[in-house]
This record gives structure tokens, C-alpha cells and sequence, in this order.
């Protein structure tokens, strides 16, 4: 691969991630994952099968939950990314991030990030959802470990959380 | 292998008219990306082999979904989300919105496109059998100008379609005819979410004095295009559900498979499946075949639903004789039951103007008399029910009827109308009382007097409309 040939189709694009202007200059076909990885050093967002059946890669672009190995990052130009470093505020957690750690929503970590944020997409439309609701929020996103269980009650804990210990 | 970013070039020129003239002016080069679920997927694979890319996703033009009177269109780069969020997909195409939930999961609907799932042509695409029972056509835009084409004649091969190479398939439109009938859906693969299909089938159906009036039945990923079983319909339609109809029916679709065996499955338990898919749809339309009292309440109301505007309006005038009150009933479909139909004339009612009022008046002849003074607001079906409506006028004492006439002539003198009143039930005496205690009324307490009259005739009508 020539530099020549890499400069010729190398683009500049921007776009705001958790809340930062961002610019990089890519090809534009370039996953939006790899940016974000690479680029950026948000290495939250994970890759598992890079097809779009895991949902590890899952991040929020203008408030919807996408996979981000499947996004040309051209077609992220001019949007906003909120990646799962985006979530906490400062050293106080997100609800749902408490949740997980809570009801040990996590084991080898791979498919944490790409849940809780397909957690937030459908809280954010669906603020009380059922059980059945949740599982199907979540069910582009595999876990390995299995750990469905924990998972949907970290959900359910987010949503009703307790109020006495 | 993985793909090299930097042998693709991506561009976005952010409207349509930009890239119809890009894809005309190097036909078959540049390939359009929407949401990336497929392309994304070959280009990870290093299957991809156009080299050149055109960005539609979220363009306006194609991101968006029109309602009219006849159609939905939906813009070939509305989501699967987008599908299933739609009031009038999820009320009037039950099968769209299944297939949108099915595919995928939630990341994956929110940048899957319908229009992707069309030209990429899989076989296996759950919403292809739906929009082949619906009916669709398509709308295709090149620089030349756009075509509309039924959908059915879209796939002509494996993966192989109409589409030009300068052509980019703009919208599909629905024809909002179906939603009286039956429709079932079902999708048997490995899981019922996340998985491929092995087969799926989406059916539409209605029954009419127990035998099947029209059904519509489609398969995905049975042969190399989704495909609609017209011979099966053919045998079925017109008959009744009975044991030997469900076996010839599953002859026909075995007959019919060309289906193969792949990862996913075999040609033998495909037409197993196929066949037993069509037979528990026929079972389920012949379960759901309405009692015998009910029946022709629902066969009037589903035939009604399904009609064209200018059928369906010339079907209800005769409840009431405004058009305006018959366009609002029209754009209300589909309703589900009696109750829901007189819900909707009331609320049409009460949104009309004076002068849509007046027109519904006039159709009216005079109590006493057969016919109105506008005549050709009648219909023999109008003139019918009127005569039901004033039985009692006939037998009214000769004195009583003067008295009516003259009332009559008072009340239209003071306010330049014809008198209304929901006659049904009551006695020329009865009714003469009423008419004089109304002629006491002030205009606007008389107007609206007249308008709950009349809004009880049309109730009274519709009901005696839905039983055929």
C-alpha cells in the first residue's frame, strides 16, 4: 500500500464523541469501530464477530444504538457518538453501570459495554419496560459467558431500583 | 480476509438528485450503502467487490413515510425501526411489522433499511413475503425519471433484479386494501429471532359464507426469489376448509418448491415445513370465521375496509348524505366493529361545518312525503330506510297529516330548511309535539337540535347497513 494511494482517499471528518469535538482524518470506509479504538483510544466499545451479531461493538450514534462495526465512518460525519466512557459522569457511575456491578451483570467483560448501552437505548424510549421488553432490547447483544440472568435483573434493578439495603 | 480501507471510496453526496446524476453518469460503478448491514458485512469479509460506494443513508428523500388515501409509501431508506414505530404499517400491514421486528436485533433495525432488503434480493429476507401479499409496487428514480413497477416482478433470479445501473429504488408503496382480511405470519428457523429463516410464510385471507373468498399466500427461502404461491390460491380459493382442501393445498406448494439444501437446511424438510406452514394458516382462517350472527356484521364492515375510496363512500352515503361525513369515514378505516364504526360518525360528524350539515338535511324528504327535495342525494337504499323510518306517518289519522304539513311549511319558512328528526319509533302525534316545541327554539339551539337528529338517523342507519 503506497502513501500516495493512502493520501488520495483519506478524508477529514468530525464528529462529537461523549461530548468532545472530534476531528480525524480516514478513509472513509474506514469501521467506525476502529476509529474509536485506534484513533481515539476508547477501547471500551469491543469487537466480537465484526458482522453485527454480537452487539460488543454497540455504541449510541445521535441517540440510537448501532453496531459500530458496520458504520463507514463517513456516515458518522457530523454525528454525535456516545461510547460506553461516555456514560459515567465524572467518578459517579451511570444507574445502569451501578446495576451491573451490582447484580454481577458482568463476567469476561467482552459484552458489557455494547449491553449497557443497548440498555440506555431502550430505557431512554421505554423507561419502564417488562420483562419481556428488556430481553428484547437486549437481544442483539450475545453474551458467552451466558450470564443472561444477571444481566436482565441489572436491567430490572436499574429501572426499579431499592430504595433500603 | 479482511478488506484494505483504503482500496474503497466512499462518498456522500447528502441528496438524491446528487446521486442519480452520479450513478448516471457512471452507470453500475458506484454502489449505494444505507444502513451498512449488508454491505458492511462483505466488506468485512472481503467480499466486497465494488470498490466504489455512495452514501443514502438518511438522505430525506428517502427517510420518510407518506399516508394517502389509496397507499402507504414508504421511502426506500426507512428503517426497520422506523416500520415498526409506524401507526397505520402496525394497524393496516400486521405482516410489514412482523417481518421489521424480526429482523435482526435492535441495532440492526435502527440502520437496516427496507429498501436494502429489497435490492440486495436475499431469498431469505422476512419482509419480501409480506410485500408480496400486500400487493407493492415500486418506485424506481434514475436521472431519466422514475418508474413504478409492480413488486413482484422485481426478482428475476437469484440475487438478480429490474433495477438499472443508473437506477436507485426510491419508495415501495402499499395498497391499503388488506387490512379486513386474515393475515398470519411465521418464521421457522434455528431461533425465532437473530437466526436466518429457513422458511418463512406471510398469508392474507378472508372467508365469506364459509368458504375461502380470497386468500394471498407467499414463502421466503424456498426458492431462489421469495415467491407467491398463486396455483395453491387457486385451488383454495372459492372452497371450503376442510381436511381434503389442506391436502390438496399441501400437494400444490410441494409441487411448487425448488428449493435447495445449504447451511441452513434441506430441499426435503423445506417443502415438509413449506407445506405444513400453508396448512396451519388455512386452519387458523377457518378458526377465525365469525359466528352466524356476527357474520355478516363482519363481512359488511371487512369488505368495506378493503374497498376503494369511491366504493366506500358510495357504500355509506346512504347512512348520511354529506360528503364530507362519508370522506371522513372513508380516511377513518379500517374500523373494527360496530361500535367503532358509530364511535367514528359521531366524532365526523360533530367536526363538520353548517353547510356539510345542510347537505346530509336535504337529502331528507319531508316527514309525510317519499321523496326529497334534492333527489339526487337519494339513493333506493335512502329512500328505503326513510320509509322505514316514518311507517307510522301512514297511519296516521288524515287531520293529523294536514297539521304535519302545515307545521312542516312554519318551520322551513322560520329557518330556511326542512325539519329533521329521528322519526323511528314515534307517532305522527308525537312527532308533530316535537316540531312544535322546536319552532320555539333560537337558530343556533335549533341548528344543533337538528344535527343530534340527525346524527341518531345515522347511527340508527349504520347499524341497519352492517347487517347487509
Amino acid at each position: 500500500m503506497s502513501d500516495s494511494r493512502e493520501s488520495l482517499t483519506k478524508v477529514e471528518i468530525s464528529f462529537t464523541v461523549n461530548g468532545e469535538r472530534k476531528t480525524v482524518r480516514a478513509h472513509p470506509m474506514e469501521r467506525l469501530l476502529d476509529i474509536l479504538r485506534q484513533q481515539f483510544q476508547l477501547t471500551g466499545t469491543k469487537e466480537g464477530c465484526g458482522e453485527g451479531e454480537c452487539g460488543s461493538c454497540a455504541v449510541l450514534m445521535d441517540g440510537i444504538l448501532v453496531n459500530s462495526c458496520l458504520v463507514p465512518v463517513l456516515q458518522a460525519a457530523g454525528s454525535n457518538v456516545v461510547t460506553i466512557e461516555g456514560l459515567a459522569a465524572g467518578e459517579t457511575l451511570h444507574v445502569l453501570q451501578e446495576a451491573f456491578l451490582e447484580c454481577g451483570g458482568a463476567q469476561c467483560g467482552i459484552c458489557t459495554p455494547g449491553m449497557i448501552l443497548a440498555a440506555v437505548h431502550l430505557l431512554n424510549g421505554t423507561p419502564n419496560p417488562t420483562l419481556e421488553e428488556i430481553r428484547e432490547g437486549l437481544s442483539g447483544n450475545l453474551c458467552r459467558c451466558t450470564g443472561y440472568s444477571q444481566i436482565v435483573e441489572a436491567v430490572e434493578r436499574a429501572v426499579h431500583p431499592r430504595t433500603t439495603a | 480476509m479482511r478488506s484494505n480501507p483504503a482500496d474503497y471510496e466512499m462518498i456522500a453526496p447528502g441528496s438524491l438528485y446528487a446521486i442519480v446524476s452520479l450513478l448516471a453518469k457512471e452507470p453500475g460503478v458506484w454502489v449505494p450503502i444505507a444502513g451498512g448491514t449488508d454491505v458492511m458485512v462483505q466488506y468485512a469479509a472481503g467480499k466486497l467487490p465494488a470498490r466504489k460506494l455512495v452514501s443514502i443513508w438518511n438522505l430525506p428523500e428517502l427517510r420518510r413515510i407518506e399516508v394517502t388515501a389509496e397507499e402507504i409509501r414508504i421511502g426506500a431508506g426507512c428503517t426497520y425501526t422506523d416500520i415498526r414505530r409506524h401507526e397505520i404499517v402496525g394497524s393496516e400491514f400486521p405482516l410489514l411489522r412482523s417481518a421489521a421486528r424480526w429482523t435482526g436485533g435492535v441495532a440492526n433495525q435502527n440502520r437496516g433499511t427496507i429498501g436494502g432488503n429489497i435490492v440486495n434480493a436475499s431469498p431469505a429476507a422476512d419482509s419480501l413475503p409480506a410485500l408480496l401479499v400486500y400487493d407493492s409496487e415500486l418506485i424506481l428514480v434514475s436521472i431519466r425519471g422514475e418508474r413504478r413497477l409492480p413488486y413482484a416482478s422485481f426478482h428475476t433470479g437469484y440475487k438478480k433484479t429490474l433495477l438499472a445501473t443508473d437506477e436507485l429504488l426510491q419508495a415501495v408503496c402499499l395498497p391499503r386494501r388488506f387490512s379486513g382480511y386474515f393475515s398470519h405470519a411465521r418464521k421457522v428457523g434455528a431461533r425465532n429471532a437473530q437466526a436466518i429463516s429457513k422458511v418463512c410464510i406471510a398469508a392474507l385471507g378472508h372467508l365469506g359464507d364459509g368458504v375461502v373468498e380470497d386468500v394471498r399466500i407467499a414463502l421466503g427461502s424456498v426458492a431462489p426469489v421469495p415467491l407467491r404461491l398463486t396455483e395453491t390460491e387457486k385451488i383454495v380459493r372459492g372452497k371450503a376448509i376442510d381436511s381434503e382442501l389442506l391436502h390438496l393445498a399441501r400437494n400444490a406448494v410441494a409441487d411448487k418448491i425448488q428449493s435447495i439444501d445449504d447451511i441452513r437446511s434441506t430441499a426435503r424438510y423445506r417443502a415438509a415445513v413449506a407445506g405444513n406452514l400453508v396448512a396451519e394458516f388455512l386452519n387458523r382462517l377457518n378458526s377465525e370465521q365469525p359466528g352466524p350472527e356476527r357474520g355478516e356484521v363482519k363481512d359488511v364492515l371487512a369488505r368495506w375496509n378493503r374497498s376503494s375510496v369511491d366504493e366506500a363512500m358510495q357504500a355509506i352515503l346512504p347512512c348520511c348524505a354529506s360528503k364530507a361525513w362519508a370522506q371522513g369515514m372513508v380516511a377513518r378505516r379500517p374500523l373494527a366493529d360496530e361500535s367503532a364504526l358509530v364511535a367514528a360518525s359521531n366524532e365526523t360528524w360533530h367536526s363538520l361545518t353548517q353547510s356539510d350539515w345542510m347537505q346530509a338535511f336535504q337529502s331528507h324528504p319531508r316527514i309525510g312525503e317519499r321523496s326529497s327535495l334534492e333527489p339526487q342525494s337519494q339513493t333506493a337504499r335512502s329512500v328505503e330506510w326513510s320509509a322505514q323510518e316514518q311507517e307510522n306517518v301512514g297511519h296516521a289519522e288524515a287531520a293529523v297529516k294536514i297539521a304535519l304539513a302545515d307545521a312542516n311549511q312554519e318551520y322551513e319558512r322560520r329557518f330556511n330548511r326542512i325539519f329533521i328528526v329521528c322519526a323511528t319509533g314515534k307517532s305522527v302525534p308525537e312527532i308533530l309535539e316535537i316540531l312544535r316545541r322546536r319552532l320555539k327554539n333560537d337558530a343556533e339551539t335549533e341548528l344543533h337540535e337538528a344535527g343530534e337528529q340527525q346524527r341518531q338517523i345515522t347511527e340508527l342507519r349504520l347499524r341497519k347497513w352492517l347487517q347487509g
